[in-house]
């Protein structure tokens, strides 16, 4: 066909930009968390609390090979792009058919992946052995596959890259068994590293004297996207625990900077203050969830706050612009390991919480008060929505020699019961306006999506996807899914019609408002 | 190809054990010993019929397409070498075991990835030859994200794919197994749109549709008028013609070399 030789041009194409990802969720979604704020919210309002009982599935598309999906979508142009483990799928947003695939055939390793990233005409995800794999949105062509960082040195990938003006910002995994956690920036034309700040110091550097001899090994590995304030060119990160996990005789000191929300300039990396939810932590409890940025008044003040659940059992205001500490409130009923955070932010602690040989009973379990599933913050309603989790658990510490990358963790933790209550908070005071408690087996991960038509959508801990009253948390619809939820749901519009998408454990869900049938007439096909 | 380059595969076709079908642990699969050993035998015994890389002869069958299919187990390799296909005019032979498994070792190889084997050819110039207007490959086809987008990606073809498969791709574009997926089309719209491209992806209620300037169209059927497909592959079928013996050599060997893992 001589049609096919003509010389291709790709510049016409919509090119996702800054100012498109900047403005937040809307027809599309093109980053992780909806907006750069971390939000998860959507201005659509098709779907109402009226009319929400009117939903209906849509369509479903399995994932081959899935087992239990942690990828929140990104949506562009009536395309979903949703990752699995060093594999990336297209999928039509409207018909759930997919358009094409991309499995890596390099990795050697297969840990979760959380999303990918659009940027140009490109997508990204990252494999599990660090590389940054970009593609070509429209066919799923290779553009390029980069290694940014060694899993001989114990690090590997799962959260989903977050792009900032061309730069796609992405972290390290693998915090449990002894490594050094980082976070970069990669030019997102070429993959070519462009910073690389560590989330621990190195021995001589400042807060290096929060260590012991393990430094090389501290963790502090930073496994989900973080937010992004595109007025100061902020990128607000969190970091997980302090390794060996349960065992802290062997790293005295506040072990900086694990378990703690870092605030980092886009341009250089530089760290411009930090924030540490809970020094020397021995239950890991990293501070992945990821950090809320929101104008609004805290205890009577206007503030330019970041608002952060935290897996410690407690919820934080901090001023964005200088990392001070402004209110802490408790973000679940029962908390044992600290009576509450003093005015300058640090907990409280209490006595025999510390992991022991024989175990000791410590609420929250080693899951946490809450996670990384996704919160939503709703400027229509001003609450703030958050998974929690009531569970407590025995914390052991054990004695071994300390051994990096040999999956030691310096002891163990148990999860026993439990539930899980999504909480709607008031960023104002930080106290509840209304919980939804769940039956199940506090097992659950998914995250939450709200609209400006006022649904709170999530997932429950008993396997439905569920539609609640976002001012009031009255529950609206639901349609079980079938199986343990792991991922976030995020809200899109095609032709002018609202659908809100989930990945479950294997497959992907879309669901929109009840439409009659319309036969569909086979067009003229001719062959020729 | 000419049969002794060929024999140069066998010197370091390293282990593939399982790429496909994973079931012998024999030792001589795998063993560069063995393979070269049986690359003598295949070019001696075997090549008059079934080619001399194993892609087809007059009279034997391709035996490296028909692995991805339907892979053979090493044993059954081995079966038929030693009681060969009477009914299809394969005579049985008498080779001893050891030498029959190392036959068996250098089929196995065979029908591994084209990169991980060595191939005749001069890569560089088969880079100029892909990218030339003589071939015009980089027209339709991308490898790593340089090139067109109408033709399947090829940043990944010697990674993912024996040396005669992507050989037949090239001089036989025709046999339906390579355009499956990518009907050369044109579709009407009901609201007088015209697009021409590649159907990607057809059902009867959908169409994915990439087209000429390589972007992506999601089309109800509903929306759909006319739906013109072309009844033979968009590849050019005149390689074989337009290409020098030593040219499809070169590309090849640029070809092979693409492979994601490297």
């Amino acid at each position: 066909m001589k049609l096919l030789a003509l010389t291709l041009s790709l510049a016409a194409f919509a090119q996702v930009q800054h100012e498109q990802i900047a403005k937040g969720a809307a027809e599309d979604w093109l980053t992780y968390a909806g907006n750069y704020a971390g939000w998860r919210y959507s201005p659509l309002n098709q779907i109402t609390s009226a009319n929400a009982k009117n939903l209906a599935a849509k369509w479903v598309y399995h994932v081959p090979g899935a087992r239990g999906l942690k990828s929140s979508p990104i949506v562009y142009q009536g395309v979903l792009y949703v990752t699995n483990t060093n594999s990336i799928y297209a999928i039509d947003g409207r018909s759930g058919r997919l358009i094409w695939q991309y499995a890596d055939p390099r990795s050697k390793s297969n840990s979760v992946d959380r999303g990918a990233a659009i940027w140009g005409d490109r997508v990204y995800f990252t494999t599990s052995d660090n590389y940054l794999v970009a593609l070509n949105r429209h066919t799923g062509a290779l553009i390029f596959n980069r290694k940014f960082a060694d899993i001989e040195l114990g690090t590997t990938s799962a959260s989903a890259p977050l792009i900032a003006k061309g730069k796609v910002i992405v972290g390290s995994s693998g915090g449990d068994s002894g490594m050094r956690g980082f976070v970069m920036a990669l030019s997102a034309d070429t993959g070519e590293t462009l910073w690389k700040t560590y989330t621990v110091p190195a021995k001589g550097e400042k807060g290096a004297e929060t260590w012991g001899d393990l430094i090389d090994y501290g963790g502090g590995a930073a496994w989900l996207s973080g937010t992004f304030d595109p007025a100061s060119n902020t990128l607000y990160w969190t970091t997980g625990n302090p390794w060996p996990d349960y065992n802290g005789d062997v790293r005295k000191g506040d072990n900086l900077y694990t378990c703690s929300l870092i605030a980092l300039d886009l341009n250089t990396g530089k760290m411009k203050w930090y924030f540490q939810f809970t020094p020397h932590d021995t239950h890991d409890w990293d501070a992945q969830s990821w950090p809320v940025l929101l104008d609004t008044e805290i205890d009577g003040k206007p503030r330019k706050a970041v608002l952060h659940a935290n897996r410690n059992g407690f919820f934080y205001a901090l001023d964005r612009e200088t990392g001070e500490f402004l209110r802490a409130t408790q973000l679940i009923d029962k908390v044992t390991w600290a009576k509450g955070i003093d005015a300058k932010g640090r907990p409280i602690e209490l006595p025999n919480a510390q992991p022991t040989p024989q175990g000791n009973w410590v609420c929250p379990s080693v899951k946490g008060a809450t996670n990384w599933m996704g919160q939503s913050y709703n400027p229509g309603t001003g609450l703030l929505y958050v998974l929690t989790l009531e569970q407590c658990g025995m914390y052991f510490k054990s004695s071994q020699e300390p051994v990096p990358m040999k999956n030691f963790s310096g002891g163990g933790a148990t999860e026993e019961g439990g539930q899980v209550i999504l909480r709607a908070l008031d960023p104002k005071t930080g106290k509840r306006t209304w919980e939804y408690p769940m039956t199940g087996v506090g097992r659950m991960w998914t995250g939450t999506v709200s609209t400006a038509g006022g649904v709170l959508f999530t997932g429950d801990d008993d396997g439905h996807f569920v539609a609640l009253d976002a001012k009031s948390g009255r529950n609206l619809w639901h349609f079980n899914l079938g199986e343990t939820l792991t991922a976030s749901p995020v809200v899109y519009s095609i032709d002018g019609k609202q659908y809100v998408a989930i990945p479950s454990a294997t497959a992907v869900f879309a669901f929109g408002l009840f439409e009659r049938a319309v036969g569909v007439e086979p067009p003229v096909i001719r062959m020729r | 190809m000419r049969p002794l380059a060929i024999a140069a595969l066998a010197l370091p076709l390293l282990a593939q054990h399982g790429r496909y079908l994973s079931d012998s642990q024999h030792p001589s699969i795998g063993n560069p010993q063995a393979v070269a050993a049986g690359s003598k035998l295949f070019m001696g015994s075997c090549a008059g019929c079934h080619g001399p890389d194993g892609g087809g002869g007059a009279r034997g069958p391709n035996l490296v397409r028909r692995s991805l299919w339907h892979p053979l187990s090493d044993d059954a390799i081995f079966n038929v070498i030693r009681k060969g296909v009477p009914s299809a005019g394969m005579p049985p032979t008498q080779l001893p075991d050891d030498q029959t498994w190392n036959l068996v070792a250098f089929l196995h190889a065979l029908t591994g990835p084209a990169s991980t084997n060595p191939v005749p050819g001069d890569a560089a110039a088969g880079k100029a030859i892909y990218s030339g207007a003589k071939a015009g490959c980089a027209n339709c086809h991308a490898i790593r994200g340089q090139g067109g987008h109408l033709g399947p990606d090829l940043s990944n073809i010697g990674g993912s794919r024996p040396l005669a498969v992507i050989r037949e791709a090239i001089v036989e574009p025709a046999k339906d197994l390579y355009y499956l997926g990518n009907e050369a089309a044109t579709v009407t719209l009901k609201n007088g749109k015209t697009l021409k491209g590649v159907a990607k992806n057809r059902s009867n209620y959908s169409l994915q549709f990439v087209d000429t300037a390589g972007r992506l169209h999601l089309i109800a059927m509903n929306d759909v008028r006319e739906l013109a497909l072309s009844s033979t592959t968009p590849m050019p079928t005149d390689y074989v013609k337009r290409l020098t013996r030593d040219e499809l050599r070169d590309l090849l060997a640029y070809l092979a070399a693409q492979d994601i893992r490297k």
